[in-house]
């Protein structure tokens, strides 16, 4: 039983890079109805520029958050450069998931040219070990599930207090009307890819941190997770992608203590494919179903 | 340096076969099968482990079955078992409205638990260390050199190749192939004709399927040993975009894109001298792919040769017995129409 | 000319208590219609009064909550949409759908009724295949000479003007000799000209033994056309008759006018 409560430990830690990465994966998909494939080379990136300012002697949790500013960048100029050209050219919604895809391709296969597909290690040092019950945690572990709470619980006011939040919130759900309604969408676009890519830098970076070490492909093991947490609560919505991060990181820490831990993805991607399946209109309630229109 | 040719050949015959079939099921029919390469991988697993002989006590591999079966039945059973998962698959997935990228993305899926359950399952098919010492067919009997081996495989593969695309040609120029296409320019409208969009789907995705394990079977018959590495997800893409850049919706488009994607760019560079770290060159042409499949979906979306159109005209006199001409035109987009 | 004027083999189409449900929205709140062969209804309402569900519904493109559907002696309530098609039931729809990269002759070749394309099995019959090939090829020149479209019969779907696109979608449901044809605003977008030709294509359907119904927005047409008139607002029917006799209604005009 201990053991199982240690998991939940575990999956409450692991939760705290899925959740930064699925509110980020949510917001923008939410918006602009893209299946942002490349969302993992764009953490990829975030977990390098963390590691690198932290080697030039940065104080870690500063490069987080400037690893996070660097990704909303990065994010920005890839949708406004590349997404937009395509969708302009007609790309429907697969074509644009390809394009994603190939984005991705071509980020982490860079990537990995520079750095000559090495891993680094990202130390933190030795850290004294904090217990509840069965429960054993660094501090740094402790920092990371700290900052995505705090993390989430800034972005749930800010979208449902703020007026920028609200008009995020409205876009989300129907452009054209919000348009209509005198929204500036192209500008809430822009605000979303910024936002989206500054909670993607943060997820590379915090997953970094848990993992002590970063290459080229570390985003890809943690986007899976991302974007099934993501696409289990409603697109768009960042209380729902918490708690699917929550759930999957649980779900599969425990399983993985367990004892079957090939099978953590496995239960993560079936409960995806399963939520997928039973109820398509569990996302979104239909709209996201039927929603075609893209908004880059 | 004459092995590279015939090689290349052979890789040029697989992924033709690979590019035929989703050519059926992506580029007639609108499926999107991101999740292709389980099912040319289910064919090199059941052929092989229906060739490959009985577990001994000597053995360094474990997997199921494992029976020694007679050319060419192994084949048969590995094109089968294509058919059976998809079959299965389909009806799970497609039977239901969902919107194209989520249907890529559960195929994706798919795909991952597939390798996930493959590499951690030892029993099935050897894990992550893979099969290896399958009996290439015909071996035994020729006593061909290594060299003369290729050859002959690669005009065995020639016939294949010609007899499947003869066949889905017909089938794809027939009234069948244009219900497919009926579906995937706008379903509901296709139904409103009476077309079982429905079973028509499942179809097509089990005969798209069954060419897939296909083409893994007769790969493996070649390779000799297949294993997980030869099967990420991403080799879905490979595919993908030899029959983007080919042409959708078009048989000898895809073709052209099997000859330009994987062998140029997959096989070509793996002859070269290594340079730079051990490994750039696999890296680069991951670069190499995705630039060309992003300019090629910018500069020519329909791809190199796109699906053309059917021109009919009438000759003679409006006599119910008159034959009609019909030709196919190529790459125009566009037609004058003669006058209004 | 013989294929167009061969009589069609009529069916009844008969709807009790139709109630169609939109998420927690009534669409359709009981309505009943019954159409005989030989028949033109014209269903009429203001925006939102739930004709196209209710047309959607008898297609069977949307599931009816309750009701029943009845083609001949037939409940057809539960049965899916292609399968009604293939009884002899045809549909135009309000956004006028043809196949973007399909030609016209192609569209109309693949609509004819018994077209083998529908069936794997039917396809490897070369001989019979090709017959029917040829027979369908036959009926689509015809009915393009007919309305006078054979210029676009290579013309891509995506390349039509509204007004063709409206023609062919009419086109494509007629070629199917429907027993029933359900029309939704078939004439909107197009070209004056073109209407009367349409129009008499409708009719003589209709001659031919279909029963017809027709939603429509264009009251002249509704006139010139229909036999009868059906009036539907916010989901339920407020009057039924001659278009003269709907026309004096009170409830109708109140419910066009507010």
């Amino acid at each position: 039983m201990d053991l199982y409560i240690e998991g939940i430990g575990f999956g409450i830690i692991a939760a705290a890079s899925i959740m930064l990465g699925a509110m980020g994966f949510t917001l923008q998909f939410g918006l602009t109805n893209v299946l942002n494939i490349g969302y993992g080379a764009l953490m990829t990136f975030g977990a390098f520029a963390t590691y690198l300012l932290h080697v030039w002697g940065v104080n870690v949790w500063e490069a987080v958050i400037i690893g996070g500013v660097a990704t909303s960048l990065l994010t920005l100029l890839v949708a406004k450069t590349v997404l937009t050209v395509y969708v302009r050219k007609g790309a429907a919604l697969f074509e644009m998931a390809m394009i994603t895809f190939g984005v991705a391709l071509i980020l982490e296969n860079g990537l990995a040219a520079i750095t000559h597909s090495n891993t680094y290690i990202l130390s933190m040092g030795l850290e004294h070990a904090h217990t509840i019950g069965p429960i054993r945690f660094t501090s740094t572990q402790l920092v990371l599930v700290i900052i995505a709470a705090g993390v989430f619980i800034l972005l749930d006011s800010f979208l449902h207090i703020t007026k920028v939040g609200k008009a995020l919130r409205a876009t989300a759900v129907d452009p054209d009307l919000a348009r209509t309604c005198g929204i500036a969408t192209n500008r809430i676009v822009t605000v979303a890819w910024l936002m989206s890519g500054f909670l993607c830098g943060l997820a590379g970076g915090v997953f970094t941190i848990d993992i002590f070490t970063v290459n080229a492909f570390t985003g890809d093991s943690l986007m899976p997770l991302v974007i099934v947490a993501a696409l289990m609560g409603k697109a768009g919505s960042v209380r729902g992608a918490v708690l699917a991060s929550l759930v999957l990181g649980i779900v599969t820490q425990v399983v993985s203590i367990a004892g079957a831990s090939s099978y953590d993805s496995v239960v993560a991607y079936g409960a995806l494919a399963v939520a997928l399946l039973a109820n398509p209109k569990l996302l979104q309630g239909g709209l996201v179903a039927e929603r075609v229109q893209i908004t880059v | 340096m004459q092995d590279f040719v015939s090689i290349s050949l052979v890789y040029l015959g697989i992924y033709a076969l690979s590019a035929w079939s989703l050519n059926l099921q992506f580029g007639y029919a609108g499926i999107i099968n991101f999740g292709w390469i389980v099912f040319q991988s289910i064919g090199a697993y059941f052929a092989a482990v229906t060739s490959i002989g009985p577990m001994t006590s000597h053995s360094y591999q474990t997997y199921i079955f494992g029976s020694s079966l007679a050319f060419p039945l192994p084949l048969i059973v590995g094109t089968l078992s294509g058919a059976v998962l998809a079959a299965i698959l389909g009806y799970i997935v497609l039977t239901r409205k969902i919107r194209s990228d989520f249907v890529a993305v559960i195929m994706l899926v798919v795909a991952i638990i597939a390798l996930q359950v493959v590499t951690a399952n030892v029993s099935l098919f050897n894990g992550a260390n893979g099969l290896s010492g399958i009996p290439q067919p015909f071996n035994g009997v020729l006593h061909l050199s290594r060299a003369g081996y290729q050859w002959f495989y690669v005009g065995w593969l020639t016939v294949i190749c010609i007899i499947v695309y003869l066949g889905i040609e017909w089938l794809c120029r027939s009234s069948w192939g244009r219900s497919l296409r009926a579906m995937r320019e706008d379903e509901e409208l296709a139904t409103h004709l009476g077309i079982n969009v429905q079973f028509l789907r499942l179809v097509v995705f089990v005969i798209g399927g069954a060419i897939a394990a296909f083409s893994g079977a007769l790969l493996v018959e070649f390779l000799g040993a297949w294993s997980p590495d030869a099967w990420s997800f991403v080799e879905t893409f490979v595919v993908f975009v030899a029959v983007y850049i080919g042409g959708r919706g078009n048989n000898r488009g895809a073709f052209l894109g099997a000859l330009l994607v994987p062998v140029i760019f997959g096989v070509f560079p793996s002859f070269l001298p290594a340079f730079g770290y051990p490994g750039l060159s696999s890296t680069l042409q991951w670069i190499v792919i995705a630039l060309l499949w992003l300019c090629t979906f910018y500069f020519r979306p329909a791809g190199v040769l796109p699906e053309g159109r059917l021109i009919v005209q009438r000759e003679g006199q409006p006599d119910v017995s008159s034959m009609f001409r019909r030709g196919w035109q190529g790459s125009r987009k566009s037609l004058q129409s003669e006058g209004r | 000319m013989t294929t167009l004027t061969k009589e069609i083999v009529g069916v009844s189409l008969d709807a009790r208590g139709i109630v169609v449900n939109y998420d927690g929205v009534l669409a359709v709140q009981d309505v009943n219609l019954s159409l005989t062969p030989g028949e033109i209804v014209g269903l009429i309402g203001p925006n939102g009064a739930g004709k196209s569900s209710f047309m959607n519904a008898l297609a069977g493109d949307i599931r009816v909550k309750s009701g029943v559907i009845r083609i001949g002696d037939r409940d057809v309530t539960r049965l899916a949409a292609y399968k009604r098609a293939r009884l002899g039931m045809s549909r135009t729809s309000q956004k006028a759908r043809v196949f973007d990269a399909m030609t016209v002759f192609e569209g109309l070749v693949t609509s004819v009724r018994g077209d083998a394309g529908a069936s794997l099995t039917s396809t490897l019959r070369v001989g019979r295949a090709k017959a029917a090939e040829a027979a369908a090829a036959e009926k689509a020149w015809e009915l393009l000479d007919h309305l006078g479209l054979q210029h676009i019969a290579n013309n891509f779907g995506n390349e039509l003007s509204g007004g063709q696109r409206r023609s062919i979608d009419l086109a494509m449901a007629v070629i199917r000799e429907p027993s029933i044809l359900l029309l939704d605003e078939p004439m909107v977008g197009v070209a004056p000209a073109l209407v009367p030709a349409l129009l008499k294509e409708v009719r003589g359907i209709a001659e031919r033994g279909a029963g017809i119904l027709i939603v429509e927005h264009a009251l002249d047409v509704i006139a010139s056309l229909c036999h009868r008139v059906i009036v539907m607002a916010a989901g339920s029917v407020i009057a039924e008759g001659t278009y003269d006799e709907i026309t004096e209604n009170v409830e109708v005009r109140r419910a066009y006018l507010s």
